[in-house]
């Protein structure tokens, strides 16, 4: 057993199936996590806001290779060329029921169940040869994708409810936050024939993805890799502020919801009956225990919230020749500004795969 | 995609390979040229302008990236006096820029996984395929340039008539009593020719062009073309000695390449461009005072009349005839003139097809050519 994916979500699955298009084998593979079903966390949230489309675009899908791609399959299936058109005009953002099928083909063709171990890990130790996991192994080269560390909650608000828990909406309702969650939820409690009040701090930035375009390849990370660590750290913060895309899709119901009286800025949540919290997730290692204790047993370097991880999204201080570990999904940002999103679990699932195939 | 300077080049080098291979299955020099032409045009975009402006590429950016290089390589192609025919070069160019956006959306990304995020590098591979190409089309320019046929200056003027039996370019002065091309691979550049029975003969010869060639008082044909493939350019024929001269005359070359003629000034001759059982591209060339017929498509040609103007010819326009198939579009004729016989079909017409001629005309201007747009002797004029 040489491989070992410590965490069993999305990140996990896409670098489960990037291993497997590597030619690793399922036997060489360990992967440690609470839910066999990789979507099974993201699903739940997904529910939560009742989200429909993906932020994501046509090859935001978890497959190792982006080509073909959720429009291609959705073109062949409808028998119409208007997905691809989408795409060309970056216009797609596939239906979750696609992405989430997709997924589990993904899941099914890549034999990530002959793998899956129902194990949380609690402790990462450097040994000769590779890395044990609370005693098990040692593996050569492990990814760690733990995800989100919780969902951030403000603690003057302790009895509103997470976006990202089930709710229903009341007759008024008060959303906290500014990001994509946020309002998709503005618009579900719309739909719901909700009063709305939106609290916030800014006004929503609006950006299609999470972060600007060029941050998804070289071409933007190379000046963002040779920046030093406060001036990335500064960068990772900007990036970090709430913004949902641009358009109509979006505009236009806010519009006629303030038009009617039925949609209105507040700064203060000021005694609703029902508050959700649209505020997304904690930020920074100390929030997750399995870094925290990472980052403390080895003496690993941190900026701020951050670990200090090479550009190919490994921990410098526990990689070399024979060995590799790499961070995946948030706790990659270092390397990769949008390591919470698809393509950045696959940009670390593809620099582990090459330290990987470098030691066979 | 965001690409690399890096990435575009090497993307741009691997994609060619498509219309790098047509281009060597043609055989044809112009074709090697045209796909230089095409990573040099896109080279110094993608060094100089593309890297600079474009952070990001839409996929649809590919449209008018592709219309804006193709204006360019067309003009570089002009520029250098590269003739190429102008469908088969549009097919070729049309394969490269379909090759590369299969590439970059489709190929690359399922070889190279991280073909996005590696702002369109291809690795290894990449840069042994750029190496490659490189090599190949530096190479096919090297083949063309040694095996280029000589070049001979012309100076003043000399006693003709002229017999070319082999491969060369003819360049300058003045040749009195015509040429005679007997080989392939003749290129006649700038001559004037006067005199003689025909101006130009050409027989049982491929890749021959004549660029800018005048010739005049002749007593057949300015141009006479049998049995061969030619290029002409940019001609002027004028002057005729006596009322049976023809101007450009294509025939019986049907087993041969298609040939152009282009931007050519013809007047005063008989019949201003004439073919017979051959296929040929008429474009933008200028036809004057003809006393029997402007253009006339005849005895079994594919032909294609297209942009050129056909003024004061006596009786016919444009004429398609005779089991041929014509294709006449955004053609402007004026003043055709009745010829003053009794022949129906000869009262200023435009454009006719006659005896068994099959004409698909569109958008076609037709001034004070009281004759009309006609078809007899079971023709059909479609539109």
């Amino acid at each position: 057993m040489r491989c070992a994916i410590v965490g069993s979500g999305l990140v996990a699955l896409a670098a489960y199936a990037t291993l497997r298009r590597g030619g690793v084998a399922p036997g060489d593979i360990s992967v440690f996590g609470t839910h066999a079903d990789p979507t099974e966390a993201w699903r739940t949230r997904a529910e939560a806001i009742r989200q429909q489309r993906m932020r994501s675009e046509s090859d935001g899908h978890l497959a190792a290779q982006s080509f073909p791609g959720l429009a291609v399959h959705e073109a062949v299936r409808r028998g119409s060329p208007m997905p691809l058109l989408a795409s060309v005009a970056n216009r797609y953002h596939p239906s979750v029921g696609d992405f989430l099928a997709h997924a589990r083909s993904v899941r099914a063709r890549s034999g990530w169940d002959e793998s899956f171990r129902a194990r949380r890990i609690e402790r990462i130790q450097a040994v000769g040869g590779g890395f044990e996991l609370d005693g098990d192994g040692p593996f050569a080269h492990v990814f760690v994708a733990t995800g989100h560390p919780g969902l951030a909650r403000p603690d003057d608000l302790p009895a509103a409810v997470h976006a990202y828990e089930p709710h229903e909406y009341g007759p008024q309702v008060t959303i906290v936050g500014a990001g994509m969650a946020a309002a998709t939820e503005w618009l579900n409690a719309l739909a719901a024939g909700a009063e709305v009040i939106s609290v916030r701090r800014r006004e929503p930035l609006r950006r299609p993805l999470n972060v600007p375009r060029p941050l998804f390849s070289k071409r933007g990370l190379g000046s963002f890799h040779a920046s030093n660590p406060e001036a990335r750290a500064t960068t990772l913060r900007e990036l970090s502020t709430p913004s949902y895309p641009p358009g109509a899709a979006w505009d236009e119901p806010l519009r006629a919801a303030e038009q009617d009286g039925r949609f209105r800025v507040a700064r203060e949540v000021n005694g609703a009956p029902q508050v959700i919290t649209a505020t997304g997730f904690e930020h920074g290692f100390r929030r997750d225990p399995l870094l925290a204790d990472l980052v403390d047993a080895h003496g690993l370097t941190t900026h701020d919230r951050w670990i200090v991880l090479a550009s190919d999204s490994t921990v410098p201080a526990l990689t070399d020749a024979t060995r590799s570990l790499s961070l995946g999904g948030v706790a990659a940002q270092w390397a990769f500004p949008a390591a919470d999103t698809i393509a950045g679990a696959k940009y670390a699932a593809h620099a582990h795969l090459r330290r990987v195939c470098r030691t066979r | 995609m965001s690409y690399t300077l890096r990435g575009r080049i090497e993307s741009r080098l691997a994609a060619v390979l498509p219309a790098l291979a047509a281009a060597l299955a043609l055989h044809t020099w112009w074709a090697i040229e045209l796909v230089a032409v095409m990573l040099v045009v896109g080279l110094a975009l993608d060094a100089l302008l593309y890297d600079r402006v474009l952070a990001y590429q839409p996929g649809w950016a590919a449209v008018p990236l592709g219309g804006l290089e193709l204006a360019l390589v067309y003009g570089v192609l002009h520029g250098l006096g590269i003739m190429a025919p102008l469908a088969w070069a549009l097919g070729l160019y049309a394969t490269g820029w379909l090759a590369a956006q299969i590439c970059a959306h489709a190929v690359f990304p399922r070889l190279r996984p991280e073909y996005g995020e590696a702002g369109g590098e291809l690795g290894r591979v990449g840069s042994l395929t750029a190496v490659v190409v490189t090599a190949v089309v530096l190479g096919g320019l090297g083949a063309a340039y040694a095996t280029r046929p000589p070049t001979i200056h012309l100076h003043g003027t000399v006693q003709g008539p002229l017999v070319i039996r082999h491969p060369e370019t003819l360049t300058g002065g003045t040749v009195l009593g015509g040429i005679v091309v007997r080989s392939n691979k003749v290129n006649i550049r700038h001559v004037t020719v006067v005199g003689g029975e025909n101006g130009i003969d050409v027989e049982h010869a491929s890749h021959v062009t004549l660029d800018h060639v005048r010739v005049l008082h002749v007593t057949m044909d300015a141009i006479h073309v049998r049995d061969s493939a030619v290029m002409v350019d940019g001609c002027t024929v004028a002057a005729p000695s006596g009322a049976w001269v023809q101007g450009i005359d294509i025939s019986y070359s049907m087993g041969r390449a298609m040939s152009t003629i282009s931007h050519c000034t013809i007047a005063g001759v008989r019949e201003g461009i004439v073919t017979h059982s051959s296929t040929v591209e008429i474009m933008g060339n200028r036809i004057l005072d003809t006393t029997l017929r402007g253009i006339s498509l005849g005895e079994m040609s594919m032909d294609m009349a297209e942009g050129n103007e056909v003024t004061a010819a006596l009786g016919v326009g444009i004429l398609c005839e005779d089991h041929s198939m014509c294709q006449i579009e955004h053609n402007t004729v004026a003043g055709t003139r009745v010829d003053g016989t009794q022949d129906l079909a000869r009262q200023g017409i435009a454009i006719e097809a006659h005896y068994y001629a099959q004409a698909r005309i569109a958008h076609n201007t037709v001034v004070a050519s009281p004759g009309g747009v006609r078809a007899f002797d079971n023709s059909v004029i479609t539109r």
